[in-house]
């Protein structure tokens, strides 16, 4: 029982440990500059098409069902004529310290060497806790088994698995992409190169909003856009260590160029 | 009432010795084939080495089955006599291609590249058995007659195994990351 | 033991054995199979993906595309990086347009007709009996005498598939070869061609633009060329020399343009072009133009005043002059016109007006300006295709009518009474892959490929400054009982024979195509340039996508007189129909962001796809102001029914505070009722 107790607590130790990432191999991180988000919704699209996402249906979208693993939100703020509108895309943030990651009983979900948060599909048994404790509201379950309709199972990609009733899904930072990319490295002898990676979203973006990159790299792009100024991560004060870094949209507006 | 204990008792157990039975000895371990190709005879006893038909072990997940024109390629000139080469021949004449059944059938989460393992100088055998030496191609190992084991069970445990423990031989060293689930999962 | 126990327990025995050995059968996964090739394709190694660039069809833009094909089934399109329109980057819709390919809904053979028009009733027939069908009126048409009733009225398509199907109708002997498009942008290139005298829509350079004014132009979802210009506005957005380029949108209801723009200016629906003369009178009342004839200027801008146009369009004055200050000294800057301003009666005014800003503030000819295509070569057709078609049926000057690929029973307006004239043709056929509203009504449908099962070309108009030349071919084989459009009319000429049959010599479309090209390439002196033979110019071009030379071309300054577009511009606002009493609101539409014209509501992951502005899913919507609403007494998600002189249509309402208190909108591609 001791041991049982410690190995938890051990476990959990790893969670408050400052930077604890560090000893992974990567640390893949996406930087979306929302001065140039559009709000398009190419992404949106492309990540359907990468992973297999189900679509639902018009009766399940109502009960809020809809399988987006990349959501655009939109604020809309003032009154007319003083209206102004923000878009947000917002996937799964592969928190370093993942809150989904210690409710899991199964451990279905957890941290991998990359410092990805990922999700087990076969080892999901569907508690749902995962998405109760995520602040950002991007784990999809699996209400039921959505068949894809003939001839469109066609266009289903083999590099991802078809998820099926009472699974918890989420974005993955196209990990089989990742893998894929490090299959070609190792084939040709080298470390992933910087900009190798791009994740379905990432590739379609039509106004060059998202970088994908190894944070861990110094000379990575994304870790120069680490630095700007305008950076700022989501719900940061809940001590999370997200993944996705958001640069600040830029108003022009009557009063001049400030950040939003 | 005690009876009744001893028979749920005894209908636990015999369950699993038919489950594993099945397991171990069902027809699917070793399928039947359209054509009753043989193993033995091309790389048993003319020693064709695997790669000379698996031609995408090395360069793709699949390994492949050979296309037919590859066997054509031998078999327009080689024992064009014998009624199986002309069952054959009958395919490719059809332009239709042969329904092999697969014997090694791994489930859709799992990511196995053949690749990898080939390019880590995992022998074939490793997995697939000693295939010269086969017929027809079994997942059961046949000492004195009686089959009794799986070469490869297609077990998580035995992945994982080779993956800390075996895969030293191979490359020195523990598979890198090797027991991380995304690694094989999909 | 007893015997009867020995008995049960060996009875439990054997019964839990077999179960178990069942179980154990039931719970393997069944017997799969291994089909290998028989005779296997050069590049192909199962489970390793194969990448074919092509062309993106889904809208007149002319992307390129690389399509992802593993063991001969297409599985994703992405963007072609070397293509310098999109720049490796694609739309929704672009992307979308995999499921068009394995659409459940596609028509998957040829069908004739069954019982009477449009109650929908087809039976299957074969390729040979469909063609000579169609083949054997031609011949019938010809012989009465009556070749120049037969009609073809296609997409927007340029490139060979255009000069197929026109030496096609030509040698047929009928000059009926139109095409009609919802959003062909005609009146933007009839603009310029009057102001620039260029035969041809600019290229807008938005990148480089350091202050953009838009008239309307939803460039971020539907403009003309929405993954060039969305590229373009993510590199205006970044800071180069320190300054991040502004965006400034003048619209009634705010779209996702203008949900980006750092001002949104809602000016009254149909007023745009006032404001855009405006604009200019105050660059030269202001004193910001430069050039010598500002004198010229000003007497033909006499009467736009900000003041009066102020009262016309509902825009303060001294905002109108702030803009004119802004937009003519912030270097380069750029104005552009949209469709949602060409669209009202005085749209060619307001986009001729356009043209003038641009002018006064210096920016034709520029880096970050408006730079002139080179003219393409074809004469610019203005007559309205459309309405010509139903007019000729409604006279029963129609005998046949070819449709590919376009809809106009669905995308004209119900007062047009489109399906009605259509009535009149005795004989429609339709090439379309989908059985949409104009399709429905065919006697005959040949079904297309799709886009990624064909072989085609492209040259995209507008271009990027220098010509782009897009290929498509087959990424996979067909995956139904269709035929591509080109090779549907050759083998539609061998079945006509005579002069229609010697002028079109070709076995295949692929081979019509190859000698196209071989053409081109004779007489292009930058591509005989690149130092290859015909074949390797070839290969290059199949493996790149297309053609396109590497450095951007120099374009000469062309002017814009006073004089030249004097008779093009006017002061009045857009009129409409319906007295103010009676209909007190603006109705304006946009065409959506997902669906286009509607070709994209077919497509499942489009549906499910949130508009980007309202979130909607799987539906359409009313758009209506808050203000207006709570007067009005209508809460969100109530159906209400919107009503004109024309017609009425009934959608569920979403409160929108994008758009003005005295405008209502309606997103278009899922409701017929298009304003004309």
């Amino acid at each position: 029982m001791a041991g049982f107790l410690e190995r938890i607590t051990e476990r959990l130790n790893i969670y408050r440990e400052p930077g604890w990432y560090k000893k992974f191999d990567h640390k893949w991180t996406m930087v979306i500059d929302l001065d140039k988000c559009n709000g398009c919704g190419a992404c949106v699209l492309a990540c359907y098409a990468e992973n297999n996402i189900s679509v639902v249906g018009k009766a399940d979208c109502d009960k809020s069902r809809a399988f987006s693993w990349l959501r655009i939100e939109r604020y809309v703020e003032g009154e007319y004529p003083d209206v102004k509108v923000k878009f947000i895309p917002i996937m799964c943030q592969h928190c370093s310290k993942a809150p989904c990651e210690t409710g899991c009983p199964v451990y279905a979900t957890y941290h991998n060497q990359d410092g990805l948060n990922v999700q087990v599909y076969n080892r999901c048994v569907g508690t749902f806790t995962c998405a109760t404790y995520c602040p950002y509201d991007v784990r999809r379950f699996n209400w039921r088994t959505y068949k894809f309709e003939q001839p469109l199972d066609n266009q289903l990609n083999p590099d991802v698995t078809v998820r099926e009733m009472g699974v918890m899904e989420k974005c993955t930072f196209c990990i089989q992409r990742i893998r894929g990319a490090k299959d070609k490295a190792k084939d040709e002898g080298r470390e992933v190169q910087d900009g190798e990676i791009q994740p379905a979203c990432v590739q379609s973006c039509p106004t060059g909003a998202m970088t994908f990159g190894d944070l861990q790299n110094p000379g990575s792009e994304v870790a120069k856009l680490a630095k700007n100024p305008r950076r700022y991560r989501l719900l940061e004060d809940l001590n999370t260590d997200p993944s996705a870094i958001y640069l600040k949209r830029v108003m022009n507006d009557g009063a001049g160029t400030h950040e939003e | 009432m005690k009876k009744f204990i001893l028979y749920i008792i005894i209908g636990a157990v015999t369950f699993m010795m038919g489950y594993t039975i099945n397991g171990l000895y069902s027809p699917d371990i070793s399928p039947v084939q359209p054509i009753p190709f043989s193993h033995k005879i091309h790389a048993g006893i003319n020693k064709i080495p695997c790669m000379y038909c698996h031609i995408t072990a090395e360069k793709s997940r699949h390994a492949g089955v050979p296309n037919v024109k590859r066997c054509m390629g031998c078999h327009s000139i080689i024992r064009t006599d014998s009624p199986l080469i002309q069952n054959l021949t009958s395919y490719w004449e059809k332009k239709e291609p042969i329904p092999w059944v697969k014997v090694y059938n791994l489930p859709d989460h799992v990511y196995f590249p053949h690749k990898r393992h080939v390019k880590a100088g995992v022998p074939c055998q490793r997995c697939h058995g000693d295939v010269a030496n086969m017929d027809r191609i079994t997942r059961a190992v046949v000492p004195f007659g009686i089959p009794y084991l799986r070469v490869s069970p297609l077990k998580m445990g035995w992945c994982l195994d080779c993956h800390k423990n075996e895969a030293q031989k191979y490359i020195g060293t523990p598979v890198k990351n090797g027991t991380d689930c995304w690694t094989c999962h999909k | 033991m007893k015997r009867r126990d020995f008995l049960k327990i060996l009875g439990v025995g054997s019964v839990g054995t077999g179960l178990g050995y069942f179980f154990g059968k039931a719970s393997k996964p069944p017997a799969a199979e291994l089909i290998p090739y028989l005779n296997p394709p050069v590049d192909v190694i199962p489970g390793v993906a194969n990448w074919y660039p092509s062309l993106c069809t889904q809208c007149s833009a002319g992307c390129g595309i690389h399509v992802r094909v593993m063991e001969g089934r297409a599985k994703k399109i992405e963007g072609n990086p070397l293509h310098p329109i999109n720049k490796g980057k694609l739309c929704a819709r672009g992307q979308a347009s995999l499921q068009a390919l394995y659409n459940p809904d596609r028509i998957k053979r040829p069908l004739k007709r069954k019982g009477d028009r449009g109650k929908g009733g087809f039976e299957e027939i074969s390729w040979e009996e469909g063609l000579s069908i169609l083949s054997k009126n031609l011949v019938a048409l010809s012989e009465k005498g009556e070749a120049d009733k037969l009609y073809l009225l296609t997409s927007q398509i340029r490139g060979s598939l255009h000069n197929l199907l026109d030496s096609f109708m030509a040698s047929c002997g009928s000059p009926n070869y139109l095409q009609y498009e919802l959003f062909q942008n005609r009146n933007l290139l009839h603009a310029s061609q009057v102001t620039m005298g260029v035969n041809a829509i600019p290229h807008y350079d938005i990148a480089n633009t350091k202050y953009l004014l838009s008239f309307g132009a939803d460039f971020s979802s539907t403009w003309i060329s929405p993954v060039s210009y969305s590229y373009a506005y993510g590199q205006m957005r970044q800071f180069d020399d320190g300054i991040r380029g502004k965006l400034v949108q003048i619209e009634p209801r705010m779209s996702l343009t203008g949900a980006n723009a750092d001002e949104w200016v809602p000016a009254k629906p149909g007023t745009e072009g006032v404001l855009a003369l405006a604009i200019a009178y105050a660059i030269i009342e202001d004193g910001y133009y430069q050039g010598s004839d500002a004198a010229s200027w000003n007497a033909l801008l006499s009467g736009y005043s900000p003041k009066d146009a102020a009262a016309v369009t509902e825009v303060a004055e001294g905002r109108i002059r702030e803009i004119a200050k802004e937009f003519a000294q912030t270097r380069p800057s750029l104005a552009i016109g949209g469709e949602n301003m060409a669209r009202y009666e005085n749209g060619m005014s307001g986009l001729v007006a356009v043209n003038i800003l641009n002018h006064l503030a210096g920016n034709i000819g520029v880096r970050g300006g408006v730079i002139p295509n080179s003219g393409g070569s074809r004469t610019i057709d203005y007559k309205n295709n459309i309405t010509a078609l139903a007019a000729a049926a409604s006279a029963s000057k129609v005998k046949t009518l070819l449709v590919y690929n376009t809809n106009p029973v669905f995308t004209t307006p119900k007062a047009m009474k489109t399906e009605e004239s259509l009535r009149n043709i005795p004989f429609i056929a339709s090439f379309s892959s989908f059985m949409d509203e104009t399709t429905a009504m065919a006697d005959l449908i040949l079904p297309a490929h799709t886009s990624l099962e064909d072989w085609g070309d492209d040259f995209a108009d507008p271009s990027v400054g220098r010509p782009v030349a897009t290929i498509m071919q087959p990424a996979v084989s067909p995956f139904f009982n269709t035929m591509g459009l080109g090779d549907i009319i050759l083998s539609l000429a061998k079945g006509v024979g005579g002069k229609v049959k010697d002028k079109m010599k070709w076995n295949g479309f692929s081979d019509y195509l190859k000698d196209a090209w071989k053409e081109n390439y004779s007489k292009d002196k930058d591509m005989l340039s690149s130092a290859l033979t015909f074949d390797e110019f070839w290969n290059q071009l199949l493996t790149r996508g297309g053609w396109w030379p590497a450095e951007q071309v120099k374009v000469k300054t062309v002017a814009v007189t006073p004089k030249s577009i004097e008779a093009h511009i006017s002061k009045i606002s857009s009129r409409f129909e319906g007295d103010e009493k009676g209909f007190p609101l603006y109705f304006t539409t946009y065409p959506h962001s997902s669906y286009l014209d509607g070709r994209g509501a077919n497509l499942p992951w489009l549906q499910e796809m949130p508009d980007p502005m309202t979130s909607v899913v799987w539906g359409s919507w009313i758009e209506v102001n808050p203000m207006t609403a709570s007067s009005l007494g209508i809460k969100e998600g109530d159906t209400v029914t919107v009503e004109s002189p024309f017609g009425k249509i009934a959608a569920h309402v979403y409160l929108y505070p994008g758009i003005r208190p005295d405008t209502v909108n309606e997103q278009g591609g899922l409701i017929v009722g298009w304003i004309s």
